[in-house]
Formats: C-alpha cells, structure tokens, sequence
C-alpha cells in the first residue's frame, strides 16, 4: 500500500499600511486591503476549495482525507473579514478525514529568533485550533517549512509526533523521500515532502510548454501508482486552488477527479497526515542547516538573504526585551504581526533567477520600499513602546 | 556605410549631455560606419581619432541651452540658422548614405540635405522646445521640430516617455519612433573622497522648473524637521537660483542648504563619491544622464518617476516628484536604515554595467541598416 497524504497549507499575510516617516498614529496594518484580499480569495479560493473537497470527501464514503494546516494569521483574517471560511474548515475537520497540523501562530520567523518565543508563538496557535476546532495537533510544521535537526528537537520536546520538511536531494542523496525517516537526535517521525509531484500540481499545472501539460487526474494518479514507498507527501499551498492556477486552468476539474482516478488503484489510499505517524522510519537524516521549501535554493535567503532584511530582523529582534518588560498584550501582539515571514520576502533582491515569483507575491513596487516602510513601522512601534515604559517610569517616582 | 551626422558640439567643446552622446556613440558606432560628423567651427583645433570632424563656417555659439537662458539673443538664432545653410553646402561635398540629426539646431539642414540626395533621415530628439522652456515654446522652434519630425524617415527618442512626448504634442506616429536609451562611461565615476562630518544629500542640475529643485528644498525642510543633522548641496545653476535661496531663508534652513553653482564635468565624480543619496525630482526629464551617473558612483538614487532614465532603472527608489513627503521618507530611509544604502549601490552598479554606449551603438547602427535596405 502507499499513503497519499494531501497537506494544505492555509496562509494570508497582512498587508503593512502605507507608513512614512512622519506617522505616529500607530496603525501599522492595512485593513481595507486586507479586507478586500481576503474576500477575493475566499471567494476565489477558500470557499469553493472547501465545498469541493466536501463533497468528495462525502461521494467517496470517508476515502478522500486531506490535512490543513492554518496560519493564525489567517485565521485571524478570516474571523474578522469571512467567518464562514472558519466554518466551513470546522464542518470539514468534523467528518473526521481532515487533520490539522501545528505552527507558529504568526506564520513567523520565531525559529530563528528566540526560542522562548518560538515556543510561545506554537502555544498560542494550539490554544486557537483546540478552542476554535476541538483539535489538537500531532505533526508540526514550521514557517515556510523550515526545518534542522534543532528544529525537530524543540517540536519533539514540545509534545509533537512529527514534523515536516522538505524532500530535497541535497540532503536525501539516494534515499527517497517516500519513507518516513527519523531526525538526528529525535524520536518522532520527519514527513518529507515530494516536491516534484506536489510542485507538479503547485507550479506547473498550467505551463504551457511543460511537456506533461496538460494534467489530467488520470495522468497524475497513474504517476502516483508507480511510486516506490510506503507514502508519497505532497504538500502544497492551499492557494494553489483558484488563486494561483485560476479556475479556468482546469484546477478544479483536476481536484474534482482526482479522488476517484486515484482510488482506481487498489494500492493507492489517501491518509490524513496523523495516519502516517504510525509508519516505522527506515533511517536517520541529518539537517544541519537551515532548509526550506521556497525558490531554488531551499534555505532562508528569500527571508534573510540581503542586509535589509538582516537589518530589520536584528532591530525586530532587539525589541524583544522591551515588550516583554511593558506586557502591552495589543504591543506584543502588533510586534508579533511585525514577525511574519511576508514581511521579510518583499524585502528581497533575488530577483533575477527565480524573480517573477517574488515579483507577483510582492506588495511593493520594490523590496527597497518595502524595506523602508517596515523599518518606519518598526520605529514608531519602538517609540510606542518606549513612552509607554518612560510614562510607566515617572508614574512610579511621582507615587 | 557613411553617415553624414549633423551636431551641434562635440569635446571638448561641449556644454552638456549632446556632444558626450555625439562622442561616445561615434566612438562605438566606428565598428560598423565611417562617420562624417558636421558642426559649427569651434574657436580652437581639435581632431577625434574615431570620427571625421567636419568643421561648418558659422561660428562655434558654445551651449545653446546657455545661449537660450535670459535674454534669447538674435545672434543665436541667426547663427544656427547660418550654420544650417552652410552645412548643406559643405555636405554636398561629400559622398554618405545616411543623414542622422541631433536636436532642433540641426534639423533644417538635415531635411534639405534629405531632399536633395534622396538619402535616409534619422532624426534623435535629445529634448524637446516644450521641455526646455516648461511648456512656453517658441512657435518658431516648435515649428522647425515638426518639419523634422514630419520629414524624418525614423525617430530616435531617448525614453519612451519622450516618444510619448512627440506622439502628444507633435502628433507623431508611434511606428516611426525607435526609443534607444542613453548609456553612460562608468570608469569616469570611481572618485575617492574624504566624506564629510555630516550625512550629504545631492541635487545636481539646471535650477530651472522642470528640474524640480524647489521640491528638493521643501523635502529638505521636512527631513531636516525629523534629522537636523544633515547637509543638503545644489549643484548647478539657473534661472530659479534667486528663487530657490529665498525659498531656503523662508524655509529657515538657509544654514543646512549649499549653492555650489555651476559644477565643472571634472568635479562631478567626486561630488557624486561625496554624497549619500542623490535626488532627483524631475518634473520634465527627457532621459537623465546623472541617475546614470551618481549608480556608477556607488551614490544611491531617489529619482522622478516621470524621468525617462526611471524605466531602465530597478534598483533606485522612485517618487512622485510632487510628493515631498515621500521624497523625504526615503531620504531619511536611505541615509538612517542600515543595509538600504549599500544594496541599492550593489544592485544599482550591477544593472548600470548593462547599461552601454556599444549597445546604444548597436541599436543605431540596426536602424541605419533597415533604412539602408529599404532605399
């Protein structure tokens, strides 16, 4: 038998308002367009997808299962701008074929920062799924798929089964990424994503000049039939249905009939993510350094690649120590929101090789305007803080 | 393949930015034609390896930007209009297959010599009489430009936003238009300089209204509000000189802003070395050689979005030039946000080494061979 786990991963950004030098009046988040972003791919995206996935889920007697996993952020957005996105993700964990998987509330960049507050970013989005869905995650997954062996102990020391990363060669060598494998120094079990099948579905459903267009259900599921392994983990952005292949590439179609192409094959059945805990790992692999799922190079450079971006991290990191010693839930939470991983990828300059990517998911005209507006925004959150502190200060001289 | 190229200065008798093109595209179209190049007798001798200087009686005017500046003098325009007479007599002397014109001062006689030897006529628009005088042209300029640009075979313009420009104001179909943008010579902008105890914000250009430098000024209050330690130096001069200090005094930042008056070409790559960020607020810019200038300097760039240098340009910060706000959010970006600066000038080195006279060159020479081969 081989497991076909289908994990969606559910984000939105926040868009940053526009923020120069001379504000101090402290909103920091477009809401308008957010709003207005949201409705657009609910409307596009999340709703149509979900009913769809239902259905199937529905037709094919409990055989279809897919896995979420939703950003806090997201689900943020989806309380304030669509809440009948939250409810038709809750009617779908309720058949019992959907799992949800664990990350950092504000799809950040914690990881890499400070582990106190990676720990209680991951707490805060337990706290959410098990409040809003009664559902308690199993398999963590990292922003941007980030992973290294340190990575797999603290989700390991933070309760979790497994943990997710991305299927590439440079570390896998020969071994495939179809087995389920065991970090160094962990025991729980590291989910490898294929990225050829699941960017097959991602990236290049609607080429034209790739030479397999067009997918059909049939095609894709003969291919899976012909996978050596105990499970194929294909792991893809939710947005993928009728945001970035847009409905009239056949995406739907595709979804619709993928289901009943693939059960055609008696080896073949689809797991929710959990299902495949139970699976014995067939090796060690060793991640020392930073891997991820994005561009061509799978690290952290679209994040932490030029000077901006290291320069706004480091001054992002730097007010750790003052908004933990003012305890300003809104602040802490505005400087959270500041900690998304979106704010860090349009500031950066990789364009030239893998460049239309940035380019189309970028909120500024350039990663330099991009760069100066959070740094305002920044700023003005430290001035924030500062004279809430000094207020906080005097008050207790004066008393 | 010949060409009779009719300009109007060429180094070193140069005022700007016309006898640098006319120099450094001779210079890598000599690749593929023999260049015969036309102008008015200057007062010394000089010779250009590359090139064929055909000196025209008429006498050397000097800058005719210079010339049209306060009190337009009739000695110009007669000059230029003897000198258009005397190159067609000159250059009917001489054997060429192709007739290419700089600017206005030229055209006249590029449109007889056109009509007399069946040849075809390039014409490259460097600016426009509606640029140079903030939209109050001379009709009698304007008018030699229509007839140019009506009897030209093509048109090379130096950014789409003056294509823009001649199919606006001059009815110009957009199909006869070819946009071949400028280039400059990087190896000229290495200058070392000791910086000075305070960060440096550069405006450079005519002090004329389509130059921008009063929203400069006002942009400069604003920065200087928020970061008073800062200096801001104009280069250049112009009409809007006296303007522009009284607006300084008014402002109250008659200390913090320096009028360095006209600045020598020899001088410019230290002052762009000196600076921290190079701004300029254009309102009317047909290319804009000195955003080339100051990235191969290493300088950072705030630049008009409405300058045509802005559409070969990604790795600069782009404004609306009306929008001082904006203007001084990233000059305090720029000089304040650690990284900003250092990958903008790694970038912007990058993209300005693609950016070369060979290609401009190239891209000439291609049109002259579709005019060949069509006649």
């Amino acid at each position: 038998m081989v497991k076909v786990c289908l994990y969606f991963q559910v984000h939105q950004p926040e868009r940053l308002a526009g923020y120069n030098v001379f504000r101090r009046d402290g909103k920091y988040f477009d809401d308008e367009r957010n709003k207005k972003i949201f409705l657009k791919v609910a409307k596009k995206c999340y709703l149509p997808t979900n009913k769809l996935i239902l259905k199937l889920i529905n037709e094919t007697k409990n055989a279809f299962k897919v896995s979420y996993s939703l950003t806090g952020i997201f689900i943020d957005q989806a309380l304030k701008y669509c809440p009948e996105v939250i409810e038709s993700f809750k009617e779908l964990v309720k058949t019992g074929c959907v799992d949800l998987l664990s990350e950092t509330y504000y799809h950040s960049l914690a990881f890499l920062m400070d582990e106190r507050e990676f720990r209680e970013q991951v707490n805060l989005h337990r706290t959410r799924i098990k409040s809003l869905f009664n559902y308690e995650p199993l398999v963590f997954r990292n922003t941007e798929a980030m992973y290294n062996n340190e990575l797999a102990r603290m989700a390991e020391q933070l309760g979790f089964k497994g943990v997710v990363a991305e299927g590439w060669h440079k570390y896998l060598e020969w071994r495939s990424p179809n087995y389920i494998y065991k970090p160094v120094k962990s025991n729980i079990r590291l989910l490898l994503r294929n990225y050829r099948l699941s960017d097959d579905i991602g990236f290049r459903f609607s080429l034209r000049d790739w030479s397999e267009f067009p997918l059909t259900a049939d095609k894709y599921a003969l291919w899976l039939s012909r996978v050596e392994g105990t499970n194929v983990n294909l792991f893809i952005d939710y947005e993928t249905f009728g945001e970035h292949q847009w409905t009239e590439t056949g995406i739907f179609e595709f979804l619709k009939y993928l289901p009943r192409e693939v059960l055609r094959y008696p080896h073949l059945n689809f797991v929710r993510i959990n299902e495949l805990l139970s699976e014995e790992p067939v090796g060690v692999i060793d991640i020392p350094d930073l891997l991820s799922w994005a561009d061509i190079d799978r690290d952290a450079s679209a994040w932490l690649g030029n000077e901006m971006q290291h320069n706004a991290f480091n001054k992002l990191k730097e007010l750790a120590g003052l908004v933990y010693s003012l305890g300003n839930a809104e602040l802490i939470d505005s400087w959270r929101r500041l900690q998304t991983s979106d704010h860090f990828y349009y500031m950066c300059t990789k364009w030239f090789a893998d460049g239309d990517v940035h380019k189309y998911f970028n909120a500024y005209e350039n990663p330099y305007d991009a760069y100066i507006n959070y740094m305002n925004i920044l700023q003005d959150l430290k001035r924030l803080i500062s004279n809430k502190l000094n207020a906080r200060g005097t008050r207790k001289t004066t008393s | 393949m010949k060409v009779a190229m009719l300009g109007w200065e060429f180094p070193p008798f140069i005022s700007g930015g016309l006898g640098t093109h006319c120099y450094e595209l001779t210079k890598k179209l000599k690749k593929w034609c023999e260049i015969l190049f036309f102008m008015p007798k200057p007062k010394g001798e000089f010779s250009a390896p590359h090139v064929q200087i055909i000196p025209v009686p008429g006498g050397f005017s000097g800058p005719y930007l210079k010339e049209l500046e306060g009190m337009v003098s009739d000695g110009f325009f007669s000059r230029v209009k003897h000198y258009n007479e005397n190159v067609i007599k000159t250059a009917l002397k001489h054997s060429f297959d192709i007739i290419h014109c700089h600017d206005w001062m030229t055209i006249t006689a590029g449109v007889k010599l056109k009509k007399l030897t069946g040849k075809p006529l390039v014409f490259t628009v460097h600016s426009t009489e509606w640029d140079r005088t903030a939209g109050h042209p001379w009709q009698f300029i304007a008018d030699i430009e229509r007839l140019g640009l009506n009897e030209a075979d093509k048109i090379i313009t130096v950014s789409n936003w003056m294509k823009k420009q001649l199919m606006d104001r001059y009815n110009v179909n957009a199909s006869k238009i070819k946009v071949i943008y400028n280039a400059i010579d990087p190896s000229r902008f290495k200058a070392m300089v000791e910086k000075l105890g305070s960060k440096v914000v550069l405006f450079l250009g005519r002090l004329s209204i389509q130059k921008g430098a009063d929203y400069f000024i006002h942009a400069a209050k604003k920065v200087l509000d928020v970061e008073p330690n800062i200096t801001f130096l104009v280069g250049g001069k112009g009409p809007e000189l006296k303007n522009l200090i009284k607006l300084t005094i008014n402002l109250g930042i008659s200390d913090k802003v320096k009028f360095l008056g006209y600045i020598p070409d020899e001088d410019l790559p230290k002052l762009y070395a000196l600076a921290d960020v190079y701004v300029m607020p254009s309102v009317a810019e047909p290319f804009g050689i000195t955003a080339l200038e100051s990235i191969a300097s290493g300088t950072p760039l705030i630049i008009s979005k409405d300058a045509g240098v802005s559409e070969v340009l990604q790795h600069c910060l782009k404004v609306d030039f009306w929008d001082v706000n904006e203007i001084a959010n990233k000059i305090i970006g720029v000089l304040e946000y650690t990284g900003l600066g250092e990958e903008l000038s790694k970038h912007g080195l990058e993209e300005c080494s693609k950016i070369t006279w060979g290609e401009v060159a190239k891209k000439t020479h291609d049109l002259y061979s579709s005019l060949a081969v069509n006649t």
